[in-house]
């Protein structure tokens, strides 16, 4: 059964890639499909780094004691003046362990 | 003295441009290897989805959602929401590999992450055009695929001896941190961020692990209105 959703992941992102290169497509895609593709990246990862940070492991919404929301915050200070994704990563990290070591 | 073959020297410049990159993409590589065998995953299956799905992010929350026994449904529509983007970047290219046969499109297709649509289109805009311009995509293609495979087999074989106190998923959100918050330019931007953020946080709960294409769509269509109501370019 994983095999098969993996493939259909697969085939699903190779489509995403694919299809406007195969000629299929109309050259110029409909004007709300593609203001709709401008929010994408956003919308996706939003969720993704906010489940990240507030989100604990028996999928409830942590917030006292939750060393991640200091670090992410820390991090994302980093990230909107140096806007390097390895330096980002390092801060957190390093943040994260430093908080939980301390407190 | 020789010149070097036109083909061979758009090859080489695509793997000189993307060799930088490769210092995020070790540890991405390593950290998704080490999750996804802590996810329950077996070695084989974690690292033949590296060349299957081929591209971190969504392999990564395949990993979460999988673990968290999401049904098939809602796992394979979140990965396709993730990855969507990429139509962007193969519609960009568009005009620079249209010419080309299937064959060729196919596998560029194949090879087009962000990492490598990244530097690519950087050249194509940059620098003088020429037939062989495609052999760049190859080029910085294949070293990201080849790279993204020895730092997940890697990862994999670190796998359960990394301490779990480490918190290794945590660079995850770090790292889709870095990306999303320069595409926080304009108020529709911004508003699609929140709604999808707020959605994600408070439908956690919900059956099936939707959260995630839930907000996905959410935060699509309230950047869409917005965009309509301010008539702001995005």
């Amino acid at each position: 059964m994983i095999w098969i959703i993996m493939i259909c992941c697969g085939l699903a992102t190779f489509a995403a890639r694919f299809l406007p290169l195969s000629g299929i497509l109309p050259a110029e895609l409909p004007k709300p499909v593609q203001k709709a593709m401008q929010f994408v990246p956003v919308a996706v990862l939003m969720p993704i780094i906010l489940s990240g940070i507030f989100i604990s492991t028996d999928q409830q919404i942590q917030i006292d004691g939750n060393m991640r929301i200091y670090a992410a915050v820390i991090a994302a200070i980093v990230a909107i003046t140096t806007r390097n994704v390895i330096a980002t990563i390092i801060t957190g990290l390093l943040c994260l362990w430093g908080l939980d070591f301390l407190f | 003295m020789k010149q070097p073959s036109p083909t061979f020297a758009e090859f080489k410049s695509g793997i000189l441009d993307e060799l930088p990159l490769q210092a995020g993409i070790v540890p991405f590589g390593m950290v998704y290897g080490i999750l996804g065998v802590e996810s329950g995953m077996s070695a084989l299956e974690t690292f033949m989805l590296s060349s299957i799905l081929f591209g971190g992010a969504s392999q990564i929350v395949f990993t979460q959602l999988l673990a968290a026994a999401t049904p098939a449904v809602v796992l394979v529509s979140s990965i396709a929401a993730i990855n969507a983007r990429h139509m962007l970047y193969s519609t960009s290219m568009l005009p620079y590999l249209r010419h080309l046969p299937l064959r060729w499109r196919v596998v560029l297709a194949y090879l087009l992450t962000d990492e490598a649509y990244a530097v690519t289109i950087r050249r194509y805009i940059d620098k003088p055009h020429n037939q062989y311009m495609h052999y760049h995509l190859l080029g910085s293609g294949l070293l990201l695929f080849t790279v993204w495979q020895i730092s997940t087999l890697a990862g994999i074989m670190l796998g359960t001896t990394i301490p779990k106190a480490l918190s290794l998923g945590f660079a995850i959100p770090l790292s889709f941190m870095a990306i999303v918050i320069p595409l926080l330019k304009s108020t529709p931007q911004i508003v699609a961020a929140l709604t999808a953020g707020v959605i994600a946080l408070t439908c956690q709960s919900l059956p099936w692990n939707s959260w995630l294409i839930l907000a996905a769509c959410g935060g699509i269509i309230a950047g869409m209105i917005s965009d309509r109501l301010t008539g702001e370019a995005a």
